[in-house]
């Protein structure tokens, strides 16, 4: 019992933090229609960012989520200035390879700066500490300050949203943008304010998850493949619908858990022989695909 | 008188013509050339300095006599039965790539025509020049690459001094049942009941998932239970369904086959989730290196690795211990698992040579079928060096053995590998069970 006790905490946990990875995708997506491929670099931007700032100013890895949102969203807008903006002159497609480019770019940018090996977190008020609730369940520290921080970012980027007249005026953008600039909405700061928002969630998922990954350049790939399919299953463009499809994912890459809670249970040794731990994404990437085929438009969808 | 001076400078003169004409009573040394391959520069050059320098050092006993030093090679200056000529050692860099190592080996040969090759480290490489070498004719010695594949390929060129990874898996079970049976220093006979559930992770390349099928094989063939195997990815970010996943097996034995990173996130984890088997054994690699035991520190306190050399084995080998200060006052650092191999991989090419007495490849290869080095020449904790001619494997020393040390604190408080395998230079203790992180 505590084998199926444990995988499920844990993708709760972890769901809550994909969920947060997602949010940023489906923010910008949401608001612009564009898809952008190099969600996992800033990820993976964040992550760095929080590693750094611990080591470098001597702080709990834990305290760097304000430097991880303020680099976040000077990385989102000036995205969106600098590059992004052009983009949108283009047809979809320059659109998609363009986001495509920017993915690349930060990568080798950053295999430029920071080097190919792994670095992590190995200090820290929770780091390597954990507590057991019983029934042999143990949760690491780290994971739950994630999860919860997670958790009251997300429902401080859904309030921005949803209670606030600047998240009216991107709602307004993202459901009609040539109408909210005949409304006098500047719709072209709300595409920026959207790219930053969205850059500067994942950023702070990043400084979170850094706790307990280690870091290399190309650790945004897994990210982005996770995060697409958090949105697909949520929904393209739906807040809440991110959150839950984060939850369900977090579970569904614990299916190797469940697999082993029935596989003691029943004492089946066939089951002890299939590597499931090797297919922990695969199931994602299945559900993906499924969403896909019988569901395009998600769960919460609100698009198309 | 002056017809006497006269007379004495005819005879000095024809003396002196002589001298100039006349070839030295000892005929000009001549140079035995040897290809060196390692990793010089890339991923492994800090590994690719050790080697270097072991080699290097090698060559510079078998070159002098230091007759304090009590090896064969220390005594004579060159090869003796080659007339003293001298070990020529030409370094080539292989950056870890399988296809330049082996156009590397085919410069050597043809350009600057070597008579034999020392290397490569990565077992990959060595594959690749291993079979240039035999489609040459040229005789190779091994000293470094552990994959059990490398001398099952009926190769007549080739010889492998060091232990393969059938070897160290293998020390380990012979571990588990010195356990069993009360062999082990400062631990009481453990029931087989207590240990006899195992469960492994190997990385997913070549060699962890051989160590991997390994593991699984020898488990069987010593009655041991595994419950589980899994493979990952050494580049995985997050190994906690992994981890979460071995403790649902409810292993008392951990094994695990890592590189370097994914060691230190696999402790980590394991600590997290507050995994306490009663034994945790790394193969080696990632769990020997030195950033394994700086980044995680007390953590680490119990836990078992295989290795091929100990700071340790100079203490207890009085040989090893005088090379080591030989090492130290050449390099600054003390003898490792990979620069004393590949001192011992020259060692023997000194003693092939010598044996040979010729430089002719058939030679060599006659005398390297039928050379046994005895342990108390060699560095490392060996019985000896005696390479297996018959059989499923080909040029294989039979006579190597692997260490397994464990991690310890020592008196002024730093963590040190001891020996604690093989039982008769066991170095302290072994700490059983796992004392926990």
């Amino acid at each position: 019992m505590d084998i199926l006790v444990g995988s499920l905490a844990a993708g709760i946990l972890i769901g809550m933090v994909l969920a947060l990875v997602a949010i940023g995708l489906t923010i910008i997506f949401g608001v612009m229609d564009i898809v952008n491929f190099a969600h996992g670099e800033f990820l993976m931007i964040g992550m760095y960012t929080g590693l750094l700032t611990a080591q470098g100013m001597g702080i709990d890895p834990l305290f760097t989520l304000p430097f991880a949102a303020v680099v976040g969203f000077l990385l989102g807008v000036i995205c969106y200035y600098g590059f992004v903006k052009f983009l949108l002159r283009g047809p979809m497609v320059a659109q998609l390879l363009g986001t495509f480019g920017l993915m690349l770019f930060l990568r080798n940018v950053a295999l430029l700066v920071f080097g190919s090996e792994d670095r992590a977190v190995h200090s820290g008020i929770l780091v390597g500490r954990s507590f057991e609730v019983g029934m042999g369940v143990v949760i690491p520290a780290t994971k739950l300050a994630a999860a919860g921080l997670s958790v009251v970012a997300f429902v401080t980027v859904w309030m921005l949203m949803n209670r606030t007249k600047v998240g009216k005026a991107l709602t307004a953008t993202a459901l009609n943008s040539q109408g909210a600039r005949y409304m006098g909405i500047p719709t072209d700061r709300m595409n920026a304010l959207a790219w930053g928002i969205g850059a500067a969630s994942v950023t702070i998922a990043g400084a979170l998850i850094v706790n307990f990954w280690s870091v290399n350049p190309f650790v945004g790939l897994l990210f982005t493949m996770i995060a697409f399919a958090i949105v697909a299953l949520g929904g393209f463009g739906s807040v809440p619908g991110a959150f839950f499809a984060g939850l369900v994912v977090g579970i569904i890459t614990e299916i190797p858990g469940i697999w082993d809670f029935f596989t003691y249970t029943f004492n089946l040794d066939w089951m002890s022989r299939v590597p499931m731990t090797s297919f922990k994404y695969m199931w994602v990437y299945l559900a993906y695909f499924v969403i896909m085929v019988v569901r395009p438009r998600g769960l919460f969808g609100w698009k198309y | 008188m002056k017809r006497y001076g006269m007379t004495l400078m005819v005879v000095f003169g024809i003396l002196a013509l002589m001298g100039l004409l006349m070839p030295s009573p000892a005929p000009a040394a001549r140079v035995v050339k040897i290809g060196v391959i390692y990793p010089l520069t890339g991923g492994a050059a800090a590994a690719g300095r050790e080697l270097r320098a072991g080699a290097e050092l090698a060559a510079e006993i078998a070159n002098g006599v230091m007759a304090d030093l009590p090896m064969t090679m220390a005594k004579n200056s060159g090869i003796k039965s080659l007339g003293g000529a001298k070990i020529k050692l030409i370094f080539k860099d292989h950056e870890g790539n399988p296809t330049l190592g082996a156009d590397l080996a085919k410069k050597l040969i043809l350009d600057d025509k070597v008579d034999g090759i020392l290397g490569c480290y990565h077992s990959s490489v060595t594959k690749t020049v291993s079979a240039v070498c035999e489609q040459y004719g040229v005789p190779m010695i091994n000293g470094t690459s552990t994959s059990p594949a490398l001398t099952k390929r009926g190769f007549k060129w080739f010889w492998r001094t060091t232990p393969h990874d059938r070897w160290f898996t293998k020390d380990l079970f012979e571990l588990l049942k010195g356990l069993t049976e009360g062999k082990v220093r400062g631990v009481k006979a453990v029931p087989k009941k207590d240990i006899i559930n195992l469960a492994s992770a190997c990385e997913k390349t070549e060699w962890g998932s051989h160590v991997s099928r390994l593991i699984e094989g020898l488990a069987k063939e010593y009655g041991f239970k595994l419950r589980k195997s899994l493979l990952y990815a050494a580049k995985a970010a997050d190994l906690s369904s992994e981890v979460r996943s071995l403790k649902a097996a409810r292993p008392d034995v951990m094994l695990f086959a890592s590189y370097t990173s994914d060691a230190i996130l696999m402790v980590k984890t394991l600590k997290a989730q507050k995994a306490n088997p009663k034994i945790i054994w790394g193969q080696d690699a990632g769990f020997e290196k030195p950033e394994f035991r700086n980044t995680l520190g007390g953590d680490i306190v119990g836990i078992l690795t295989r290795t091929v050399f100990l700071p340790k084995v100079v203490e207890i080998k009085a040989i090893a211990g005088k090379v080591n200060a030989l090492y130290k006052k050449k390099t600054g650092n003390d003898l490792g698992g990979a620069s004393a191999r590949a001192f011992t991989g020259l060692q023997t090419w000194v003693h092939v040579l010598e044996k040979a007495g010729s430089t002719k490849p058939a030679d060599i290869q006659k005398a390297a079928n039928s050379i046994k080095i005895p342990g108390k020449e060699l560095v490392v904790p060996w019985a000896g060096i005696k390479f297996s001619t018959s059989g499923e494997e080909l040029g294989q020393n039979v006579l190597g053995s692997g260490l397994i040390g464990q991690y310890q604190k020592g008196k002024d408080g730093k963590v040190g590998l001891e020996i604690v395998y093989p039982f008769d230079v066991s170095s302290a203790d072994m700490i059983f069970p796992f004392p926990g992180y």
